[in-house]
């Protein structure tokens, strides 16, 4: 590019954007032929978007968006590249302008779960608390299926206790389409996650199944203890059963590598800590998020324990957990140190895939390579019913006003899909609270404990 | 309307706003007695468009519904008027009175702590005289404190806007002078209040701002500002009038009580008494969720003693295990957020001159045409030269000849032949006689200027009427002047704050 620029300046011929078909290489041509198609493009968006440049360029003092197209006209108009970069300033600045508008040259792939931006209004009559919830949602500040999760039904409690049945119906029929918007309000705030759906599946079925002779508040109570139970058996107590299982397969002096943050391995990990064996754990982290870094803190931030007495000999604390944190580029040289590999899952589905975090995937294909066991660790309520075969089917991006991209440049955009899926043959075993089962086998567990369903 | 209530029932209203109308003692000769009715500052009009229409119009579009209006006892009646003739507004304000006197103003705080039983949620609380730009909208804020407070403990969010400098020439000192705004100090990346300077503070020591160190090893980069201007928009939780109801001794709420309040979260002693107050650890909290939450940050205080204990009992004696009990809440930061307003111009006419470039602001905006009516249009005469940047008011008789220019003109005035307006403002029922000059002034409600009298910057209580043939200057005109007998006194003592 920058020789190409070279070739075109010095010349300064009075109409440089004409030089001789002859001088130009086929490149050049085809350059030349973008210019000039980009230009016209340029042309019709200039109407449409003449304000918005300008007064940006008039406000040096605004935002970030404008001050950094107007940095980023600067330095393409340096480069010479001329009228190929405006035309892509333009797009660049309404994007700026707008995050959910589509640009002249929108990028297609992951275009189908770009999210629409949130409305600010809010339409209906949500409750307060699940406006509140939505923009923990929307900010990230609630992140991790378990922690959706656990927020929702809470936030449902709420909203039923504040509840009350009109006259001339009954609290099981009409107490669902009340809670059908605010459903939706939290989903148009962020994707449901399957474990947000498999809990408000089985809300709705202990709703439907309430008592009509019932009076409304012992049926609301009773909602309320259903979904607290609900947390306390599928979430808390399942988390316990995990960490039995999961401290099992722990030995002294193991090197446990984990990806991410998951809330489920961070409890795996701090409860064979406390039981007293000695490890270390290995963090692998990767941007956007950077969720490793709390897993890291929560880590090495262990509270001091104090001596401990026994038989006759007073023993040293344990010293905290040796960690090594790494990006995922980092992988490679790592996973030989690796003894274990322990994951946290998103979801997982009937043909045995992992729904995880982006890069979970890396990690566990290349534990495997290098025959290191890779144990996930999942809830039974996290199981979905449906298939999955690759990543790309259901995603969700990472917002770019949450999580900027480092590099920013007119012409390159940047996409964070959050998830991606393990394919069952990466995995040793998942780890549930009723046992070691192998991946492709989780559509035995209800027949096995004598369930319908999950 | 029945199902509207059965709907209301089932969804409770989320914030409660708290409209404060006080008497502007301020903006006086405009807001003194028209005789013996009073002129509220709620009802004085900025561009044709009373003051306290300005909020409620902000409200209404941030989907806030209920509305808690404070006012003096006297101002009730002609409020309460105004709120009537607005049948088709989507809220539902509720006037409340007070007994106080504009010589005896009752401080916001104690208006707070009479009517807390009234207020049973979060709520927001504004001043009648604070004019948002459009490019900011209470949702953001409201967003801010929502976010905030469910994750971090939030207790307030405050808004501040860039103080605009004042233009000494089109103010003249007569007018009195304006306090300059507060330093504050605040932390960026977190967008927390940490210090408000107050009045007593610079009693105290006028040349140096004290801070405490347990706010710097909190919040080492923190940022001190001295043209930041608070907007009186305060938006607080329920618990925030708990912790009042104890501090009896504060008055206002934005000059002691709110200085105060952010010192909650760094200062140990009072941490420890208002704590449990402040944050409510009921069950429906999310402290669970927040918990197992992959990104949840816990704030730098919690780790610091938690690092230092740890450095300095290495190979120490023994040490008691901390309990670490699982269902506290994960230390709630109880700060006061702040968020800071740079694009558009606000501003707080709460005196004289925020009330004069308020006006000017809207007249750059404004653009006149003459009056569609045909009635109205008879009004005003053909060789009358009325600028573009003019508002006129409806019904207002403008005579041949008389050249108006960026000014605003209220309802129902009479200007005669021959009149030069510039820069002015004149308000409701105005009646400028032929011949008169009038350059920068502004007029009180039903204000009656002479033939060829010329105001060069003067202000003239409602009322007031000005002799045929009078030469003024730079002066505060008031009724009391004329039994005083020597016109052209101009007080300037009523200006500190």
């Amino acid at each position: 590019m920058a020789a190409h620029s070279q070739t075109n300046g010095p010349p300064a011929t009075p109409t440089p954007s004409h030089p001789t078909q002859k001088s130009m290489t086929k490149a050049e041509r085809r350059e030349l032929q973008e210019k000039q198609r980009a230009a016209k493009l340029a042309q019709k968006q200039q109407p449409q978007n003449a304000d918005s440049p300008n007064k940006q360029k008039a406000k040096p003092k605004s935002d970030a968006a404008p001050r950094r197209s107007t940095g980023a006209a600067e330095k393409q108009s340096s480069a010479a590249d001329g009228s190929k970069s405006h035309s892509k300033d333009t797009p660049g600045t309404a994007m700026d302008n707008d995050a959910g508008t589509s640009i002249s040259r929108s990028l297609r792939i992951f275009s189908h779960f770009v999210l629409t931006k949130h409305g600010h209004g809010v339409k209906g009559d949500i409750h307060p608390c699940i406006i509140r919830l939505a923009l923990q949602f929307s900010e990230f500040r609630i992140c991790g299926a378990n922690a959706r999760c656990i927020a929702t039904l809470i936030a449902f409690k709420t909203v039923i206790q504040d509840y009350t049945t009109p006259p001339n119906n009954t609290l099981s029929r009409h107490l669902m389409t009340h809670l059908s918007p605010q459903i939706s309000h939290l989903v148009s705030a962020r994707p449901m996650s399957v474990t947000m759906g498999n809990a408000i599946r089985q809300l709705k079925l202990e709703i439907s199944g309430s008592d009509i002779d019932m009076p409304e508040q012992d049926a609301k109570d009773l909602l309320c203890q259903k979904i607290d139970d609900y947390i306390r058996d599928r979430i808390i107590i399942a988390d316990e059963v995990i960490q039995d299982l999961a401290c099992k397969k722990i030995k002294d002096g193991d090197v446990i590598l984990t990806y991410a943050r998951s809330s489920i391995v961070e409890k795996v990990l701090l409860s064979a800590y406390k039981q007293g064996k000695r490890f270390s754990v290995i963090v692998v982290d990767s941007r956007p998020l950077l969720e490793g870094k709390a897993l890291l803190q929560a880590l090495t931030s262990t509270p001091p324990v104090s001596w401990t007495l026994s038989s006759a000999s007073l023993l040293p604390p344990p010293p905290p957990i040796p960690c090594t944190y790494a990006l995922l580029p980092a992988l490679p040289s790592l996973i030989t140190e690796a003894t274990t590999v322990i994951l946290g899952a998103h979801s997982l589905h009937s043909n045995g895939a992992v729904f995880s975090r982006a890069g979970t995937a890396l990690v566990a294909m290349m534990a495997k390579q290098h025959s290191v066991p890779v144990l996930v660790c999942c809830e039974t309520y996290k199981f979905s019913e449906t298939v999955m075969l690759d990543g790309f089917g259901k995603n969700e991006l990472a917002p770019s006003h949450l999580f900027p991209a480092p590099a920013q440049a007119p012409n390159l955009e940047t996409l964070n899909p959050l998830y991606d899926l393990t394919p069952p043959s990466s995995i040793t075993a998942v780890v549930t609270e009723v046992g070691l089962i192998p991946p492709s086998s989780i559509s035995s567990i209800p027949m096995a404990l004598g369930r319908m369903n999950l | 309307m029945l199902e509207m209530d059965i709907q209301r029932d089932l969804v409770p209203q989320e914030f409660l706003a708290v409209i404060l109308a006080g008497f502007g003692n301020e903006l006086s000769p405009l807001t003194s007695d028209h005789g013996d009715e009073p002129c509220l500052k709620a009802l004085l009009p900025v561009a044709n468009t009373p003051l306290i229409d300005y909020p409620l119009s902000w409200l209404e579009q941030s989907g806030i519904k209920d509305v808690l209006l404070i006012c003096p006892a006297i101002h009730r009646p002609a409020l309460s008027h105004h709120i009537h003739s607005h049948p088709n507004s989507l809220l539902h304000i509720d006037i409340q009175s007070y007994e106080e006197t504009p010589d005896s103003a009752v401080g916001t705080c104690t208006l707070l702590r009479h009517f807390a039983g009234r207020i049973s949620r979060d709520f927001v609380l504004l001043p009648c005289d604070f004019i948002p730009p459009p490019s900011l909208s209470l949702i953001s804020i409201l967003n801010k404190f929502r976010t905030d407070t469910v994750s971090d403990g939030l207790i307030a969010t405050t808004c501040w806007f860039t103080a605009s400098k004042t233009d000494k020439t089109v103010i003249p000192d007569e007018w009195g002078h304006i306090a300059p705004p507060v330093s504050i100090v605040w932390d960026k990346p977190s967008t927390t209040l940490l210090y408000v300077d107050t009045p007593d503070d610079l009693d105290r020591n006028s040349e140096e701002v004290e801070l405490r160190m347990s706010m710097l090893s909190r919040y080492p980069r923190s940022s001190l500002s001295s043209n930041q201007q608070d907007s009186h928009v305060y938006v607080c939780k329920r618990s925030v009038l708990d912790v009042l109801q104890e501090k009896h001794h504060f008055d206002s709420f934005r000059e002691e009580f709110l200085p105060w309040l952010c010192k909650v979260q760094y200062q140990r002693a009072k941490r420890e008494k208002y704590e449990h107050i402040l944050s409510s650890s009921t069950n429906t909290s999310q402290s669970q969720a927040l918990r197992h939450s992959t990104l949840s940050s816990k704030s730098k205080a919690q780790q610091a003693p938690h690092v230092h204990k740890s450095k300095s009992t290495a190979t120490s004696a023994p040490q008691s295990p901390i309990p670490s009990d699982p269902n506290i809440d994960p230390h709630p930061s109880l700060r006061v957020g702040l968020h800071m307003h740079r694009n558009g111009i606000a501003a707080r006419v709460n005196n004289i001159h925020s009330f004069l470039e308020m006006n000017r602001h809207f007249l750059t905006s404004a653009s006149y045409s003459l009056p569609t009516d045909p009635t109205q249009r008879a009004l005003i005469d053909q060789k009358a030269q009325i600028s573009s940047d003019t508002i006129v008011g409806e019904s207002t008789q403008v005579d041949e000849r008389t050249s108006i220019k960026k000014s605003v003109i209220g309802k129902h005035c009479t200007i005669g032949k021959m009149v030069k307006i510039v820069g002015s403002v004149l308000l409701d029922h105005c009646v400028v006689a032929d011949g008169a000059k009038l350059d920068g002034c502004i007029l009180g409600k039903n204000t009656v200027v002479g033939a060829k009298a010329e105001l060069v910057r003067c202000i003239t209580q409602p009322g007031y009427e000005v002799d045929p043939g009078e030469n003024v200057k730079n002066e505060k005109l008031e009724i009391s002047d004329w039994t005083a007998g020597a016109v052209g006194d101009s007080d300037s003592d009523s200006e500190d704050e």
